[in-house]
């Protein structure tokens, strides 16, 4: 180590440092990111592009809270999350962080309602119905607030996730491929959305994409390629 | 053949990524469980008609008053049987001044057929086994014999016109009966010196035993033929009539063998069937992806045909080799209790195991796959499915009666099978409704719950049939679990009854009013213990609400048989402990004229309560009013009777007394100085059946604690089988949770209230359903008094939730320590 960066206090929102992530299997160790530094200020927005297996999805996990590093450190707000346990980064996640996944990932027992209430229970918000059906409303969903994810199409519950990301209005939001399963026009259509929400609420927006036209909507960005920043 | 390559190929690429291990374990177990205990259900039965087989000396006996023809001896010898013949009756023996009544046997030098007779030289020397009885000119006698007419071994013993030597102590014989000819003090000779005895006279009252035994096919042929031969006098004897308070309990043990094998079925049944399931869903995909590659729906079905049987057949053949291995280290363990030889298992028994897991993998695997036949690819990929297509119903259905046929093929319990199964189905669907609204009565409350127990319960209420189709496997392994408890206990119980610690063991009768008094503090002093007194009236029943007796028996009935000879009528104040009202009142302030009667012998003779029944005492005619009827236990091997009678009635008709007390085998002695005291006095000796009989009870016990431990592990694997089954799910679920930040706390929280809501509902749903099929069975099948155990309402549901509470808390306790990635990424 050059450098004794864990002295150093960061002063960015996001702020990640000699990022590494090594995954061993049975043919031996794999490299899939390697050397990741960055810093990403309040209300900045972020597109992370690069080829199919270039380690965007890792990269995103990471600076969530939702991996750890091999190597290097993350802090969001000061806090290093790999000095972190896994309970004190949910509590991080609730409260700070929202996260779209590529396939949706919505729990598949509860209405749409639920889904998007469930974030806001979980921080014991009492009008955590009020504040989701509004939110399911601006998303145009406010007649479908009763059906679960098997009833809806695939831009519609990409709209639940996103309600969902946005319904406890997080600091930093983190998509990953939130148009990749869809069709031109509805992912256009989210993509829209994900921007008006953004800006409405000043968050600070993570994206990972490949579309290079989506990639230049936003402040800055990165091009991975087999697992380092170009 | 094409197909078959491929399917190789497939599953092993599955087995490589270790998608088949939860299916193959499942199967391994549930065929191992069941390959078990066929093996050992049939083996132990098998080797219970050999013993029973014991009990009769033969596999067959004709018992007849008369010689019987030639032609059924040569029937016999043409069918390949083997042939022994004993004869019995009593004869008096006058040696050294003293006279004693023996019952006599002479025996073929065959005799016996099945099992073995015991002797011994002395008082001290240790038992012989002999295979064979007597040589001509020879005696064996029971050691009381000796001690009444003072005689030693060696010396000569008369009987009729022929003298014998007194070559052996007989302490052993396979077919002692427990009536009154061989009851007396047994003295046993050959045939062939039957006719220098002269004592078989015409007119003699003498009991013929034709043996036989053989293979099963032949004596199956012979009994056919035999049957319309035999005339009213001859009676073919089998173990159930012969000897009830044995046959009884190897019936019941024979049905809790079955039972034990058609539970463990069912429940490897659920366990493969909940395993194939998952296993089916996860290759829906593969499934949808080949028929985008061109696949036909026919050619994926033969692919996934071929896959399962593949998988079946390697999965079913570890299962039965290890299922062998079990049984043999189980009948080591109770080598010890068992004969020493053990029947070898039928060839169905050792397959059984293996067609079950096919049939049923075949059976649960290819329904879901048959969805797909009308469904686009596209749609299987999101899983937007239809409900299954009739053919599925179709093929479940077939699964199910395959293997209902499969159970009754093997159990030969039509009776039961059929018990079980249709409760077992209308459990079922009442089950299944119940646990349906059960949940839909759960959803109005929701909303006022905090929030773990919001999150937990919506899980369970919304997925519903998810939830449902745990409930269903839960309960299923619970039930199981309880019925072989409860039947268990109850057939333990049931036997320690019949024989309790230190029963009489023998009997006294014709004690004259006047000594018993004196009999009495003879037998207390002798044994320490009190012993009852039965006054005993011999009078014979002739009509029924004055019709006379004869319009009512039907022929070889035990109407009959009570009918011909005296009975035994007594008086007594109060009920006996043995006995049980099944209606009326014991005696209340009518006491004049009222008798209480067994209530099978009342059946058998269509007698009601409130009928007049006329008894003949001597010259003497009377009349009594049906004011109960009584369930009498008849194999205790205790003093019972068909008619009791209020005290007042009988006293004065010329009485004598009855009464039974208990000796150890030391005591004995007691017997010779009874008898010299009290030369009228006749006794009868019932320590040998009884021990034999305890011998029996305690090797069924082991036995069946065995099954039952095995039933109870079979339970256990469903349990961990469905509460796997449902790992994934939950797993992703905890992950998107974690994403949204929920706590390990709430995870673990919303995990035990989830499962011990699921152990808790389902505890209570396989109470209710153990309880009724219990009734069912008990009512039906098994002739068992039928009790509810109110510990167990309570104890099954709670440790049902606690049980499963904690192996799901624990399945899941990894999840809240990886991180929400690698979850997602393993699933
Ligand atoms: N647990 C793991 N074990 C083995 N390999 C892994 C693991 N996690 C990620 N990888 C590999 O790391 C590489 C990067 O994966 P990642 O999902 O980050 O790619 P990506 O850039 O998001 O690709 P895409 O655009 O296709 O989503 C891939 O080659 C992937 O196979
Ligand atoms: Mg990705």
């Amino acid at each position: 180590m050059t450098r004794s960066h864990i002295s150093e206090t960061p002063t960015s929102l996001i702020e990640v440092r000699q990022l590494g992530k090594t995954v061993n299997t049975a043919t031996g160790p794999i490299h899939i990111l390697t050397d990741i530094n960055l810093r990403i200020n309040a209300g900045e927005s972020l597109a992370i592009i690069g080829t199919s297996g270039s380690g965007k999805s890792t990269l995103l996990g990471l600076l969530a809270g939702l991996d750890l590093p091999s190597q290097g450190e993350v802090f969001i707000q000061q806090h290093a999350l790999t000095t972190m346990d896994e309970d004190a980064r949910a509590e991080l996640r609730n409260q700070l962080i929202g996260f779209v996944f590529q396939a949706f990932q919505l729990l598949p027992g509860l209405t749409a309602l639920e889904n998007v209430m469930l974030p806001l229970e979980l921080s014991h918000r009492a009008d955590a119905e009020v504040v989701a059906a509004a939110l399911l409303q601006r998303v145009g969903l406010g007649n479908r607030l009763t059906h679960t994810p098997k009833q809806l199409s695939g831009g519609e519950q990409q709209r639940v996730a996103l309600a969902r990301a946005f319904v406890t209005q997080p600091r930093i939001l983190f998509a990953d491929e939130p148009t990749g399963n869809l069709d031109r026009k509805t992912g256009a259509h989210i993509i829209d959305l994900l921007f008006e929400l953004n800006a409405e609420q000043q968050t600070t927006l993570i994206l990972v994409t490949h579309d290079v036209q989506l990639a230049q909507r936003c402040q800055h960005t990165i091009t991975l390629e087999g697992g380092c920043m170009l | 053949m094409k197909a078959l390559a491929l399917a190789f190929k497939l599953l092993f690429r599955d087995y490589r990524s270790g998608e088949l291990s939860l299916l193959f374990l499942a199967l391994i177990i549930a065929v191992t469980s069941v390959t078990a205990i066929s093996l050992l259900a049939d083996r132990l039965q098998q080797t219970m008609v050999t013993q029973a087989a014991e009990f009769l000396a033969a596999d067959l006996v004709v018992n007849s008053t008369t010689p019987i023809s030639a032609d059924i001896v040569q029937m016999a010898t043409g069918l390949n049987l083997q042939q022994a013949q004993s004869i019995e009756f009593t004869s008096v023996i006058m040696e050294n001044e003293q006279l004693l009544l023996a019952g006599v046997k002479a025996v073929s030098n065959n005799y016996p057929l099945r099992g073995q007779l015991k002797t011994s030289l002395s008082d001290y020397a240790t038992e012989q086994i002999q295979a064979h009885g007597p040589e001509r000119n020879t005696v064996w006698v029971e050691k009381r014999i000796l001690s009444a007419l003072n005689l030693k071994l060696g010396e000569q013993l008369r009987i009729g016109e022929k003298a014998l030597t007194i070559s052996h102590v007989l302490t052993y014989e396979p077919d002692k009966r427990g009536d009154l000819y061989s009851l007396s003090p047994r003295a046993m000779l050959n045939t062939e010196d039957l006719a220098a005895t002269q004592v078989i006279q015409p007119g003699s009252h003498i009991h013929y035993f034709w043996q036989f035994a053989g293979a099963p096919e032949a004596l199956a042929q012979f009994k056919q033929q035999l049957k319309p031969l035999l005339n009213p006098s001859q009676k073919l004897m089998d173990i159930h009539e012969d000897r009830p308070e044995i046959g009884g309990a190897l019936q019941r043990a024979e049905r809790y063998l079955g039972l034990s094998s058609i539970v463990i079925v069912l429940i490897a049944g659920v366990t493969i069937a909940m395993s194939t399931r998952r296993y089916s869903e996860r290759h829906l995909d593969t499934a949808a992806l080949l028929r985008c590659l061109g696949s036909t729906q026919a050619q994926i079905l033969t692919l996934f045909t071929w896959q399962i049987i593949l998988l079946g057949v390697l999965a079913s053949s570890v299962g039965c080799g290890l299922g062998w291995l079990l049984q043999d280290f189980l009948l080591h363990l109770l080598a010890s209790l068992l004969p020493q030889k053990i029947a070898a298992p039928s060839l169905l028994s050792i397959v059984f195991g293996l067609l079950m897991g096919i049939i049923i993998l075949l059976g649960f695997a290819l329904p879901p796959l048959l969805q797909l036949r009308k469904v686009s690819a596209l749609r299987v990929l999101r899983r937007d499915l239809e409900p299954l297509p009739a053919s599925a119903w179709l093929v479940y259905g077939l699964a199910i009666s395959l293997l209902s046929v499969l159970i009754w093929q093997y159990t030969h319990d039509l009776r039961m099978t059929a018990t079980i199964g249709l409760s077992g189905v209308a459990g079922f669907v009442l089950l299944y409704a119940l646990a349906y609204g059960l949940l839909t009565l759960l959803k109005p409350l929701l909303p006022k719950l905090s929030l773990a127990w919001r999150l937990s319960l919506q899980n369970l209420v919304q997925e519903r049939s998810t939830s449902i189709s745990q409930i269903l496997a839960f309960s299923m392994a619970l039930m199981v679990m309880q019925l072989s408890y409860t039947v268990k206990s109850d057939l333990i119980d049931n036997w320690q009854q019949q024989l309790p610690v230190q029963a009489p063991n023998h009997f006294a009768l014709n004690i004259f009013p006047e000594q018993v008094h004196s009999v009495e503090q003879d037998i207390q002093l002798a044994t320490q213990g009190n012993s009852h007194f039965y006054p005993i009236v011999r009078g014979r029943l002739t009509a029924i609400n004055d019709v006379a007796v004869q319009r009512y028996v039907t022929k070889d009935s035990q109407g009959q048989q009570a009918t011909e000879r005296d009975l035994s009528l007594t008086w007594s104040e109060s009920l006996p402990p043995d006995n049980t009202l099944v209606s009326g009142n014991w005696w209340q302030d009518k006491r004049e004229g009222v008798v209480s009667v067994e209530q099978k012998l009342a059946e058998n003779l269509g007698i009601k309560m409130g009928d007049r029944l006329t008894f003949t005492v001597g010259s003497e005619q009377f009349t009594a009013q049906v004011s109960s009827l009584r369930q009498v236990h008849w194999e205790t091997m205790q003093p019972n009777f068909y008619m009791i009678f209020a005290p007042g009635n009988l006293e004065r008709f010329a009485h004598t007394f009855l009464t039974s007390f208990y000796l150890a085998p030391a005591q004995k002695a007691f017997l010779n100085t009874l008898v010299k005291n009290y030369p009228s006095i006749t006794v009868l000796e019932v320590d040998q059946i009884l021990a034999q009989l305890k011998t029996i009870l305690t090797q069924l016990t082991t036995t069946i604690n065995y099954l039952f431990s095995l039933g109870v592990l079979a339970g256990f694997t469903v349990l961990f089988a469905a509460i796997t089954a449902s790992l994934d799910q939950r797993k992703h679920k905890s992950a998107i949770m974690r994403t949204l930040g929920a706590n390990s706390r709430l995870l673990n929280t919303i995990h035990c209230i989830e499962f011990a809501g699921l152990g808790l509902i389902s505890g209570i749903l396989a109470v209710c359903l153990a309880e009724s099929v219990t009734w069912v069975l008990y009512h039906f099948v098994m002739h068992l008094e039928y009790h509810s155990r109110v510990l167990l309402w309570v104890l099954i549901p709670l440790s049902a939730s606690g049980v499963i509470a904690a192996a799901g808390y624990f399945g899941l306790l990894k999840v809240s320590q990886t991180t929400p990635m690698q979850i997602l990424r393993s699933l």
